[in-house]
């Protein structure tokens, strides 16, 4: 088989939205739908049917030149290793059920082509982050999500609010972009490609202050796709669109793009002590900040995009502490227990009809479908990490990779994941309590359920609890399968004795049953709504938004005033104005002199004339 | 030469003067009209001695195309005054200030 | 190919440029009764142009050195001026580009009712004096093209323009005039201090180049035809012209206005101020990167508060055109051919923005940002051409401006570091200044008082299909439009270091 054929991967979907942006309108929405589910599935087969491409160092595929930057060109072309192989078919996996779901949620929409045209697109830009050979067409990907997040966040433009939380979203993540660019543009000066491979074959050679330069780069542009500290503002805004959209793109897969390049560069990315350490301890304080602010939401979707932004936070620390493999390990089973919560909570707000607040529900578990419960119940079991679920096993593993770095640094950061596990307990086990305990507090009408939305909610709660045998560490009797698939890939090696992990297993179950009593006392019974100060302020995420305004936005536009007014009108017009007014008062002053009277002319011509005469008898004279 | 050509130009210069006094002073436009013809015959006669005193022709020949100008800016101006008599009821110059800034 | 070279000089092409146009200028005002006439009269005019630009596109795109086509003849000899045209790469690509955006923006004002013969004249008028200031090598001959193509600008504006349109048209007029004279007296005094030199007096660009300047002559003729080229481009202390203009002019003038005449001010100081002064622009870039990175994002933050959609995209730009400006400032070839192509498609991308808006005011009676909103319910189509303009705007990959913005960005980074990260920030501000426009123009709740929308007719669609072919071709496979810039900045940067 031809290795170009590997482009199928991501230029199906693209086919698939191109034709639905284009006709979707025009053709029976049965078909239009097809379309889209099965652009994303036939991907899914491709990237199984192509597994073995990825053995060994990977396969490399052209398709074509892009662009010509004087004597070295940059293709459009694709890297399929053994990081890539995994992602893609995480990728395509999980899109192909919310595909589905999508259909189903979507069945009352009128405009379903730019809909779905605007799903499949996500899953190419996707595809090309993920299968990038070099940083430009990894970049491409990289606006390209941005660019779909951005109007499927803001796809019910009739409320403005929903098309300006889709712009804050745009923003913020393009504020990152401007140092992966940067990064970008400097790894070209001093490499002389942009393919990633060589970059980091070459690595070893910067100064190390360039390095730690760069990580940082890197990382803040990281920060921007993945909600971390300080560029975390939009991703709870971002839950205005459609839930689908927060299934795949705001808890599986685009948020998980910083992780996964930070990962791709790792060999460049940990040559610098110091920013892997920064890597750390934004991954850990932005895990611990989400995870309070998620303590205190109200509507279920926030909730679950703090939840999000915090295991984020913790694929980050794992980078940072080294362990690419606990990272991607986080990523996988995250995607898979993330996706399936918000399927549910989909579910759940249709049942509650329309309602987004957990504190007006309760009672689904009486009255919902019973299935229903199960499946969040395994989502937010994976999510809280009880024992034996895929995220136990991957949250152990990044914890295990940060104590066993052993400084100081470290040892608070993992004292920080320890605390934060316990909130996860605890917001992981509220939610579940206040919407499914006790009885029914919203009076909205429930909409019914359709099988699509149903169906797909399954293989993802069950990927989502045998998430661990992934990479079942050999404590349980694993052997560890995506660490020897990543193989160089995997970064640092985690050596610890098997007490030490049999100590960490122990207490991470501890911290489980903890949050899980604290939250059967405190919201077993509901005891009504009540506010104070403290939840207020992780209500409104440690008002980072009056912080960002207050210290950017205010700013900007003032400075737009300044310039648009203060400058433009006020000095240059004015100066220009005042010129003209100037030369006008001028013309005014000498229009006097005419009378239109011939007389006066001609008195004029006559002294003139003789001054001129007088001017050439003095010449004379002299 | 009969004259003196220091006559000729004195005479084409005392001319001048006059015709350049009578469009000064005078208001009215056929005054004016008359005054500029003056000042061109004193031109002419400047030529005509030159020209008498160099023994050239050019002189005259410029005198005749003086006279064929003068005549048909005559006829131009003189239709023109008649114009605005007819239009304005005066001839009185300082009443065209049209071109007034 | 190179029999081609040689053979083609025998057919004055470069002249046909210059004159089919003017042909049907002249046609259209002789025939002035019937108005159909008049536009298709000036459709195919524009039409053949066009063709006859892209057959030498393609024959002649292959990324060689120096002229690949060449008219030469004497004009005025007592004055050493001479009739010279001349085709390069650079040219090549502007040449294209006005052919394109002319037909265009003869299918733009296609519904224009007000004087037509008149208003297909001086389109065609422009179109020829654009193709003479992208082709005159003489400098004479090129001061001539460019005061021809003020005039039918000015009118255009001032005939047919919106609410302000005298008020804009004097400003234009004004501004441009006293930037031309100079640049004249530049032009002059140079050509006077050649002429003692040499002793053999010539207005060519080659042999003006070779005269001996000590350095503060430099500065004050480089100055002087800088001040003509900035207030073009305009860079920004000079620019407050260039809103009025833009946002008053009829809608195929707004195209005209930012696809071409502000292109032309950039041109000048790649074909004449940069090689005539070498000593003085290689002082000065350190200055121009100043004042393009002031414009950058002086024009950004402006655009970001204007109310006026037209007046955004004018802002909008100033604000590229800034980083156009940074790339040459870079003096590398990678940044300047980042920057002559992102000239290209920024005249592609806004002029399709500013047919967009002119397409949206027909339908909604205003370009008040505050009376628009929720247009995606009433005219996807129109919408949809909208969004990807103004995304093709903001630098998004595999669009257009993206491949320029990225080469100037590799380019200036390559050999200032610091400009290119300056620049970088611009980024941000083209997203929030353009999607501030695409909400409050395409999102949000339709205004109560708005009456029904009709999508797109076929004449627009027309209009907008090549654009938009264009602009996602060149985001995709950039290549055939690098090729011809290849020889020509590796000749031009060779001068200097």
């Amino acid at each position: 088989m031809n290795q170009t054929l590997l482009f199928l991967i991501p230029l199906l979907p693209l086919a698939c939205a191109v034709l639905n942006m284009l006709f979707g309108m025009r053709l029976p929405r049965l078909v239009a739908e097809t379309l889209a589910v099965s652009g994303v599935a036939a991907s899914f087969l491709l990237t199984l049917l192509f597994w073995g491409y990825a053995d060994g160092a990977g396969t490399h595929a052209l398709l074509g030149t892009w662009l010509p930057v004087g004597d070295i060109t940059i293709p459009f072309a694709l890297h399929f290793d053994a990081l890539a192989a995994p992602m893609t078919l995480m990728v395509t996996g999980v899109a192909t059920l919310i595909h589905l779901y999508a259909v189903g949620y979507m069945h009352d929409e009128e405009d379903y082509a730019r809909f779905f045209g605007l799903l499949n697109l996500f899953v190419f830009a996707m595809l090309a982050i993920v299968l990038a050979d070099n940083l430009l067409v990894l970049f491409l990907g990289w606006e390209g999500v941005g660019l779909c997040s951005y109007a499927l966040i803001g796809f019910w433009y009739q409320k403005s609010e929903n098309a300006r939380a889709g712009t804050k979203a745009f923003l913020v993540t393009r504020v990152g972009d401007i140092f992966l660019a940067a990064a970008l543009l400097w790894l070209f000066a001093l490499t002389g490609t942009l393919e990633i491979a060589a970059i980091n074959a070459r690595a070893a050679s910067f100064a190390p202050e360039v390095l730690t330069a760069l990580t940082v780069l890197l990382l803040l542009g990281a920060c921007g796709k993945s909600a971390q500290l300080p560029l975390m503002t939009w991703l709870a805004d971002a839950m205005a669109g459609p839930t689908p959209v927060s299934a795949l793109i705001h808890a599986a897969t685009m948020v998980t793009a910083g992780v996964y390049l930070l990962c791709r560069l790792f060999p460049l990315v940990s040559l610098s002590p110091d920013g892997m350490a920064a890597i750390a301890v934004v991954g850990a304080l932005t895990a611990l900040y989400a995870a309070t602010c998620a303590l205190a939401q109200r509507e279920i979707k926030r909730v679950l995009a703090y939840s999000t932004m915090s295991q984020v936070g913790y694929m980050f620390l794992a980078v940072g502490a080294g362990s690419v493999a606990g990272a991607m390990f986080h990523l996988l089973t995250h995607a898979f227990f993330k996706a399936a919560l918000f399927m549910a909570a989909g579910c759940i707000i249709h049942l509650a009809g329309g309602e987004n607040d957990i504190l007006r529900m309760g009672g689904l578990f009486k009255r919902g479908p019973r299935e229903l419960f199960w499946v969040f119940l395994a989502g937010a079991l994976c999510l809280a990490g009880a024992p034996l679920t895929g995220g136990f096993f991957s949250k152990d593993g990044i914890l295990l990779a940060v104590y066993t770095q052993g400084t100081p640094l470290f040892l608070a950061l993992w004292g920080i994941g320890l605390l934060t596990a316990l909130l996860t307990a605890v917001y992981t086990f509220r939610l579940v309590y206040l919407v499914f305990a006790g009885e029914p507090r919203g009076h909205g009408h429930p909409h019914d359920l359709p099988l699509l939305m149903r169906r797909p909610l399954w293989p993802l709660a069950l990927l989502g609890l045998c998430g661990g045998l992934l990479n079942l560490p050999p404590l349980v009797g694993g052997h560890e399968w995506l660490t020897h698939r990543l193989g160089t890939l995997a970064g640092r090696e985690i050596l610890a004795g098997h007490s030490i992990e049999w100590a960490l297993a122990g207490l991470a179950t501890g911290l489980v049953i903890l949050g899980w009593g604290f939250a059967r006392w405190r919201y077993g019974q509901f005891r009504g709504e009540q506010e104070n100060r403290a939840s207020r302020f992780l209500l409104l995420g440690w008002r980072a938004d009056a912080l960002v305004d207050l210290l950017f936005v205010r700013p900007f536009t003032a400075m737009a005033g300044l310039c648009a007014i203060g400058c433009d009108r006020a000095l240059v017009d004015a100066t220009l104005d005042g010129l003209a007014r100037q030369t006008t008062a001028c013309g005014e002053r000498l229009r006097g002199l005419t009378t239109g009277r011939v007389s006066t002319y001609l008195a004029g011509f006559v002294w003139g004339f003789l001054i001129i005469l007088g001017w050439f008898l003095l010449a004379l004279v002299k | 030469m009969i004259v003196p050509f220091a006559h000729v130009l004195i005479f084409a210069a005392i001319l001048f003067t006059m015709g350049l006094g009578c469009v000064l002073a005078r208001r009215n436009l056929i005054m004016i009209l008359i005054g500029v013809e003056i000042m061109l015959n004193a031109a002419a006669v400047a030529l005509v001695g030159g020209s008498a005193y160099w023994r050239q022709v050019d002189g005259q020949v410029f005198v005749v195309f003086l006279m064929a100008m003068t005549s048909a800016e005559v006829a131009i101006s003189l239709a023109m005054v008649v114009y605005l008599r007819r239009r304005r009821g005066t001839l009185e110059a300082d009443r065209f200030d049209g071109l007034r800034g | 190919m190179t029999t081609m070279a040689t053979s083609l000089p025998q057919f004055p092409w470069l002249s046909l440029l210059i004159g089919l146009p003017l042909a049907g200028a002249l046609l259209c005002l002789l025939q002035r009764r019937s108005a159909i006439e008049c536009r298709w009269l000036a459709l195919v005019t524009t039409l053949t142009t066009l063709m006859i630009a892209l057959w030498l596109f393609v024959t002649h795109g292959d990324g060689q050195a120096g002229w690949l086509l060449r008219e030469d003849a004497a004009w005025i000899p007592r004055f050493g001026i001479r009739y010279t045209l001349g085709l390069d790469g650079i040219s090549l690509l502007l040449v294209l580009l006005t052919a394109f955006l002319h037909t265009v923006a003869v299918l733009i004002a296609w519904p224009e009712q007000r004087r037509v013969p008149l208003f297909m004249a001086l389109l065609l008028i422009l179109e020829s004096g654009l193709m003479g200031v992208f082709l005159a090598v003489d400098l004479v001959l090129f001061y001539l093209f460019w005061e021809a193509m003020l005039l039918p600008m000015v009118f255009l504006i001032g005939i047919w323009g919106e609410e302000g349109r005298r008020r804009a048209a004097v400003r234009f007029f004004l501004y441009t005039l006293a930037g031309s004279l100079a640049m004249l007296i530049a032009m002059i005094a140079l050509y006077l201090l050649h002429a003692a030199q040499s002793g053999a007096p010539s207005f060519a660009l080659a042999d003006l180049a070779q005269t001996r300047l000590t350095l503060t002559q430099e500065y004050l003729l480089f100055g002087g035809f800088m001040l003509a080229f900035a207030i073009k481009a305009p860079l920004v202390p000079f620019h407050t012209w260039q809103p009025d203009a833009l946002s008053e002019s009829p809608a195929a003038g707004s195209v005209d206005l930012t696809g071409l005449l502000l292109k032309t001010g950039l041109y000048g100081m790649i074909r004449f101020a940069f090689p005539l002064f070498p000593n003085a622009t290689r002082n000065c870039l350190p200055f121009l990167a100043a004042l393009a990175l002031l414009g950058l994002f002086h024009a950004a933050w402006s655009a970001y508060r204007q109310e006026d959609v037209k007046r955004i995209l004018a802002y909008s730009s100033i604000s590229h055109l800034g980083l156009v400006v940074l790339g040459l400032a870079a003096w590398n070839a990678t940044a300047w051919q980042g920057s002559i192509l992102l000239m290209v498609t920024h005249g592609i991308v806004t002029g399709a923005l500013f047919a967009v808006v002119a397409m949206l005011r027909a339908r909604t009676g205003t370009r008040d940002l505050a009376e628009l909103g929720g247009l995606w319910g009433a005219a996807p189509a129109l919408s949809a051409f909208f969004l990807l303009f103004a995304l093709a705007s903001l630098g998004l990959p595999g669009l257009a401006n993206f491949t320029g913005e990225i080469l100037v960005l590799l380019g200036t980074f390559h050999t200032q570091p610091l400009w290119a990260l300056l620049a970088l920030p611009g980024l941000v501000f083209a997203a929030a200044y353009l999607l501030r426009l695409v909400q409050g123009a395409l999102w949000g709740p339709a205004p109560a008082n708005r009456g029904a929308i009709a999508d797109l007719t076929v004449r627009e669609w027309l209009v907008l299909v090549p654009l938009a072919l264009l602009t996602v071709w060149i985001g995709l496979y950039p290549a055939p439009f690098l090729a011809p810039l290849a020889g020509p900045v590796q000749a031009a940067l060779g001068g200097l270091p």
